[in-house]
């Protein structure tokens, strides 16, 4: 009885991404080695990291690069640009592709521009309808103000993210080290991304990260900061930043092992018809005992991902994610 | 005296003498702005510095460094005014002006505008919340640059503000749009309608704060503590601030457990912290912290000198087809050049501003002889 209830919010299983790798897509370098990095998922760039001129050439590449990218069992997004987004989706909707990460979002009529030209696009390309996924970057103040419109304005919707706000909006250090703003901006994507029921993506990164310029150690920090406010995943632009991402994003087995006692404990205590058991210095209930099963099942989700990837890697066969 | 400032104030309107209102003649008239320049070098399509800090659309950048908050009936202070080298002064109505000498008070006004902006400085008059119509009767005069209006709350008393300073201005041979609206958030009202408050009126161009003593009240906080107690009303407000392009009033938290409103050396410390944090507005209470407030939110030299290498870098880098490098441990790309070119051109403003505020004076002094 006690432990159908705890199952109950598991009626879908997780979608495991803490790691989203940018990668230019003009670059067929960073793209022949992307397979090996690890990441949970890897964001073919057509935004930021190519310049202008290189924009037509690197959308021809893409259907190719998504076949590359995937052969590490990562899950392939392509990060578009809202003002080009006709060209960057045709050049984008190919089979294999899991999503989009469209950049500067500013208003919920973009999200319905992208959502019905993907309908379009799924429809042309043979791919299953309403298949591809959304994930909106929240870069300035206006698409911040907007963000739970952007977040409601299409099913497709499935994350947000500040993506490169501190950038984009000229984020800079306060004294105490904080980048100036984003500890509200994190907050209130974290708030709206929930009561829109999508997923919100980002980490804690305070001086001297900027942008995604940050050593392997900092990322760390900033990514268990960040899984610790409710952030899932983060993008980041190198293979150490994936390594300390997944890492981050992991329930540590420290963490697992307290989850599973204190299980235990309130198991025995509600066995014994007591609901605020005694744990440690703690009182845990309900609440606490559902915590600590999400946890759990958080850190088993990490585990069945990361075998996917390794058995992707050695070539095995693995069902998709 | 009536005449002389009658004679300067229609010198300004044609543009013969530095006055305060001339920040907004200066130059050839064109925006300049960090996008420009950055559009310049990438050509068409690239956006660099969307929603950034730097306003556009409003024109010049206003320098607003420091100023001082003063009652407009204590004459030791406003006929001191004009020496104390502020880029704004504040005549109060509010707070610091005793209920029974409101109406007294707000006859000042008219002659304390030419008065303490003589030496340079713009002049703003913070009226009565209570008191809209007749304080703004009172003070809409040429020379005036700003109301200031405490504890806003909803979006339709700055409408309603709007169409007052509206029709003084035409009554008054102003031109139409001269008077800001500066609408302050002091209560947690406020912070809730910010958006639509900033959003009510284009003479609203600064936009920030839920700080403050009557902010602590309104939410029964404690004013003086070693933590950031306002993360969300400033958060807000900057946000909205933000997204309509307003300049952003607001400051970095640096812990004041004392109090003290005439410590240079803190003043120093905290304008020299928002302005690395891209805030450009200062203002305070007391005259010691005049002078740090000006240095403070003026780049230095070596910034100045390391903005222009490192734009160097970036047109070298653009040429080059790279998006971003790395040079002894700066990182140099677009988002960088914007900041520098933008450093750059406020560092210009601010030197153009104390040039302005300098012959000011010196005319003054001059005319007593």
């Amino acid at each position: 009885m006690f432990g159908e209830n705890l199952m109950a919010h598991r009626d879908m299983p997780q979608k495991i991404r803490r790691s989203w790798l940018l990668v230019p897509a003009s670059s067929s370098e960073l793209i022949a080695t992307a397979h090996q990095s690890g990441a949970d998922v890897v964001v073919l760039d057509l935004v930021e990291l190519v310049p202008q001129a290189d924009k037509p050439g690197a959308r021809e590449t893409i259907e190719g690069s998504i076949e590359k990218v995937k052969a590490g069992g990562a899950e392939v997004f392509v990060q578009v640009d809202p003002e080009l987004i006709y060209a960057d989706l045709r050049a984008s909707v190919w089979p294999g592709l899991t999503g989009i990460v469209i950049a500067r979002m500013e208003s919920p009529s973009q999200v319905e521009e992208a959502h019905e030209l993907l309908d379009r696009l799924e429809e042309e390309r043979g791919l299953l309808p309403n298949s591809l996924e959304i994930v909106a970057a929240l870069e300035t103040a206006q698409g911040n103000h907007q963000g739970f419109e952007i977040a409601t304005a299409s099913s497709r919707v499935w994350g947000l993210t500040l993506g490169r706000a501190d950038l984009v909006m000229d984020l800079r250090p306060e004294p105490s080290g904080e980048i100036h703003l984003m500890q509200y901006l994190m907050q209130r994507l974290i708030t709206l991304s929930n009561a829109a029921g999508v997923v919100p993506l980002g980490a804690w990164w305070r001086e001297p990260d900027r942008g995604l310029l940050a050593t392997p150690e900092n990322t760390y920090t900033a990514g268990f900061r960040g899984r610790a406010i409710g952030v899932k995943g983060s993008m980041c632009i190198t293979e150490e930043q994936v390594v300390a991402l997944n890492r981050a994003f992991t329930p540590t087995d420290f963490e697992v092992g307290a989850a599973g006692s204190l299980l235990d404990a309130y198991r025995e205590g509600t066995a014994q018809g007591i609901a605020a058991v005694k744990w440690n210095e703690r009182l845990i209930d309900r609440g606490a005992a559902l915590q600590a099963q999400a946890l759990i099942d958080l850190g088993a989700a990490c585990s069945l991902r990361n075998e996917t990837k390794e058995a992707a890697l050695e070539g095995r066969l693995v069902p998709a994610p | 005296m009536e005449a002389k400032h009658q004679l300067y104030w229609g010198m300004l309107e044609v543009g013969l003498t530095n006055g305060p209102k001339m920040e907004h003649r200066l130059g050839d008239g064109s925006t300049s702005s960090p996008r420009t320049v950055v559009d310049r070098m990438h050509g068409d399509g690239y956006k660099a510095y969307q929603g950034a800090l730097m306003p556009q659309g409003n024109g010049k950048r206003m320098v607003r460094r420091s100023g001082l908050t003063m009652p407009v009936v204590t004459p030791r202070f406003v006929d001191n005014a004009w020496k104390r080298g502020c880029d704004f002064i504040n005549l109060d109505l509010e707070d610091s002006v005793p209920q029974r000498l409101k109406g007294y008070a707000r006859g000042l006004i008219k002659d304390a505008i030419p008065n303490v902006s003589k030496g340079g400085a713009e002049a703003f008059t913070r009226i009565n919340h209570d008191l809209v119509e007749a304080d703004l009767e009172a003070i809409i005069w040429p020379g005036l640059s700003k109301v200031n209006y405490p504890k806003a709350e909803h979006a339709w008393e700055i409408e309603k503000l709007d169409r007052i300073i509206t029709r003084l201005e035409r009554e008054r041979g102003i031109r139409p749009g001269t008077v800001e609206i500066g609408a302050n958030i002091e209560t947690a009202v406020g912070v809730a309608n910010a958006h639509e408050i900033a959003a009510a009126s284009p003479r609203v161009k600064e936009f920030g704060g839920a700080t403050g003593y009557d902010m602590s009240r309104d939410l029964g906080v404690e004013m003086f503590v070693g933590f950031d107690q306002f993360v969300y009303g400033k958060g807000e407000t900057e946000l909205a601030a933000r997204a309509l392009n307003q300049e952003v009033h607001t400051a970095p938290f640096t812990a004041n457990v004392t109090g003290s409103v005439s410590d240079p050396d803190r003043a120093y410390q905290e304008a020299e912290a928002a302005r690395k944090c891209g805030f450009r507005v200062g203002g305070g209470l007391h005259p010691n912290v005049v002078d740090p407030q000006n240095r403070g939110f003026t780049p230095t030299e070596e910034e100045v000198a390391q903005a222009q290498i490192l734009l160097e870098q970036y047109r070298k880098l653009v040429n080059s087809g790279e998006s971003w490098t790395e040079i002894n441990g700066l990182i140099i790309d677009q988002h960088e050049a914007a900041r520098a070119e933008e450093l750059l051109d406020w560092h210009q403003l601010c030197q153009e501003r104390d040039r302005g505020k300098a012959e000011a004076v010196a005319r003054v002094e001059e005319e007593a002889g």
